[in-house]
């Protein structure tokens, strides 16, 4: 292989006299020290103070429910599904009511979740949005896995506008609709 | 015999074979909600609409017999247009219950809606609204919104079943699925209507709302019931079977299975499954190594010699069965054979024998046991230890090999070798009529049990010096040399349906040995 030979530069003189140059450092340090102007500086006193999130952030994964209190969530395990770290983990159960079905366990362990923002894509029943929560912590790794509790506390902070107007009112309309047909929804032979 | 193409394709087929039938003998399909081929041709979902050159309309496949040079299109643009308007027709009144249906994931109308469906609704008045929850018996679920009206479960029950307990109630678009009004669905057979329904309408109590059907593994395996031995899929999640479901097998159980056999796999998720071996110290069962237990046990067999009572368990597979043969033979045994096991029974698949692999047993030379347990000296319970509550009080040593707790076990067991159900071990059933069949393991055991074959095959190592075998296919492979019925056998070359062998019909019917 060829190679060329570079060749270095001589210092000068003050280069090699070393301290003008720590002098000159040193003023650009005092210059930052004095210019600050009466400002705390450029340090976030966090966690006093906190970043002003964008809309588009998306922190920890939070369940809500609807504007009666309903569960929006209906277990269909789409989010599961999507989920790429495999980190969401549900188990249905029957309900009574016009929707049949409702989580009785849904934790997301939060040591998985990669805040990808999957299951607030995959979510036909809107119940699942990415909040604005950015701090997780914890002494284990179970407390780390939120259940649906804590998911549903964090999805308060969504606030008003955030998913937990049902738009569509589909079950609402699907109830109101059987009412005005006069269906009667739970037959059982045993109660003819 | 009439050649018709279909697609570019020709194909030879009898006369009276229907369109659809012939597409499918060319490995092809033709979408169907109606038609199945176990069931009489209705003809009412008109889905599986084709072109025929000649024929001035679509026509329905399912109900048209073949001709000779017939010239079948059922892909051409004006089939397709006519099931896209066959489906939007479906989904008028079908409710968007996808999020909360069991059916999802294996939902024709969702399978077809993606292959031909139009991706909105052109309709804008309120839906039809129908019961969603009606209580068909105690197994199965009724929600008339999301039926299509095909009648596959009213034929299943009136064709197959012989139980005429459904039919169609109303007019127009307020039919509905009905039982006679106070009565509920009676049939053993009537959780095959929840398979045979192409959508959601029908459900099973017993696995609805469990788990989303495409989280399951599913695994191809045979029903441990009766000595049909009906195939099945296992369907398991979180280490738990949580369905059964009947595989095609037209040799054995054609697409069904009885309601019985869909609840065995209870026994899988048993509060007193055993997990660890334990041996009697000081009058108490403690929990022991494998080693230590298996030497306990082959020292205790030893001792016994042709005193030893053995009562080897006909639900274990034909390798597991050899193998107690086997050490039964070494050790020299006296009395031997199987317990006879009821069921129910009736002329469609339920045979009234419990044991699934009865015909296994009497293959190895082990018959019905007649001798009393009570007063025999040693006593051996291989896979049986459950049922049989005797007083053995009066053996000084009992070795069972079990895997459920019992008072047999808690009371009189020297030594406690943990194995597992049938759904947890690889090997292989005779069925009643001398099929041999693959049963595949979908869930682990629990703790330390070891499959019967495992531990059977330690057991005969510690015996006689010799390596334990490392498969339950190396032990059917090598049994074929002494038993001519699974000579050439193994379990690869058994595949999916099982094989018939000459020897094993015979002898299962009593003619041989």
């Amino acid at each position: 292989m060829a190679y060329v030979k570079v060749k270095r530069r001589e210092l000068t003189f003050a280069e090699r006299m070393y301290l003008p140059a720590i002098l000159k450092g040193l003023s650009h340090t005092f210059k930052h020290f004095v210019g600050a102007g009466g400002r705390a500086g450029v340090t976030m006193q966090y966690p006093e103070e906190k970043w002003e999130l964008p809309n588009f952030y998306r922190g920890v994964p939070a369940l809500v429910k609807d504007e009666d209190g309903r569960e929006k969530c209906v277990a269909c395990s789409l989010c599961e599904f999507v989920c790429p770290p495999r980190a969401i983990s549900i188990i249905p159960q029957e309900i009574e009511g016009v929707v049949e079905k409702a989580p009785e366990v849904f934790d997301i362990d939060m040591l998985r979740c990669i805040f990808c923002g999957y299951c607030e894509e995959v979510c036909p029943e809107e119940a699942i949005f990415m909040s604005k929560e950015y701090e997780i912590c914890g002494t284990s790794r179970e407390e780390l896995v939120y259940g649906k509790s804590k998911l549903y506390e964090i999805g308060l902070t969504l606030g008003d506008d955030g998913g937990v107007t049902d738009a569509t009112k589909k079950w609402e309309r699907l109830a109101r609709e059987q009412s005005e047909q006069g269906v009667d929804t739970h037959q059982g032979a045993d109660t003819e | 015999m009439a050649t018709l193409t279909i697609d570019g394709r020709e194909v030879t087929v009898e006369p009276g074979t229907t369109v659809i039938e012939a597409v499918r003998r060319l490995g092809a399909d033709v979408p169907h909600y109606c038609w199945h081929p176990g069931l009489s041709v209705a003809g009412n979902c008109r889905i599986c609409l084709v072109e025929v050159e000649g024929m001035p309309t679509v026509q329905i496949s399912c109900n048209l017999g073949v001709r000779d040079g017939m010239v079948v299109h059922t892909q051409s643009e004006k089939a397709r247009q006519a099931r896209q308007d066959v489906m939007e027709l479906l989904l008028i009144n079908h409710p968007l219950d996808c999020p909360i249906c069991d059916q999802a994931g294996e939902c024709k109308l969702q399978e077809y809606s993606f292959d031909f469906g139009t991706d909105g609704s052109r309709f804008d008045f309120p839906k039809v609204h129908k019961p969603k929850h009606v209580r068909f018996s105690e197994k199965v679920v009724f929600d008339a919104e999301r039926c299509i009206l095909c009648t596959r479960c009213v034929r299943f029950l009136d064709e197959v079943a012989g139980k005429d307990e459904l039919d169609i109630i109303n007019r127009g678009d307020r039919n509905e699925i009905a039982v006679a009004r106070g009565d509920e669905l009676t049939s053993d057979y009537q959780m095959n209507i929840v398979d045979v329904c192409p959508v959601g309408a029908l459900t099973s109590t017993d696995f609805r709302f469990k788990s989303r059907v495409w989280f399951l593994k599913q695994t191809r395996s045979v029903c441990a019931g009766c000595s049909r031995g009906c195939n099945v899929t296992v369907g398991s999640r979180w280490n738990r079977v949580l369905r059964l479901v009947p595989a095609e097998n037209q040799a054995v159980n054609k697409w069904w299975m009885c309601d019985d056999g869909r609840f065995t796999y209870r026994d899988v998720g048993a509060d007193d499954r055993l997990g660890a071996p334990m041996v009697r110290k000081n009058g108490r069962l403690v929990e022991v190594s494998w080693d230590e237990a298996l030497a306990a046990a082959a020292e205790g067999l030893g001792n016994a010699g042709k005193d030893l009572t053995a009562v080897v368990s006909a639900r274990l597979t034909n390798e597991e069965l050899h193998l107690a043969q086997t050490i039964l033979d070494h050790v020299g045994a006296g009395e031997r054979g199987y317990r006879a096991r009821d069921f129910a029974k009736d002329d469609m698949l339920r045979t009234g024998d419990g044991n699934p692999n009865a015909a296994g047993a009497e293959l190895m030379g082990l018959t019905p046991f007649t001798t009393d347990l009570p007063g025999a000296k040693h006593v051996f319970l291989c896979g049986d230890g459950v049922e049989q509550n005797e007083d053995l009080s009066s053996a000084a040593f009992v070795l069972v090999a079990d895997c459920r707790e019992s008072q047999t076990i808690l009371e009189f067991a020297t030594v406690v070798l943990p194995s597992v159900t049938a759904f947890e071990k690889r090997g292989s059933f005779t069925n009643v009529d001398g099929r041999i069949q693959r049963v595949e393991p979908s869930v682990r055991a629990p703790g330390s049990a070891l499959e019967d074959w495992k531990l059977l095959g330690r057991l005969l190592a510690k015996l006689t010096g010799d390596a334990a075998p490392t498969s339950a296919d190396s032990v059917l492979k090598s049994m074929g040399a002494t038993r001519p019925a699974f000579e050439g056998l193994s379990l690869g070359r058994l595949g999916p349906l099982g094989k018939s062998t000459a020897t094993a019909t015979a002898a299962a019917n009593g003619e041989a040995q």
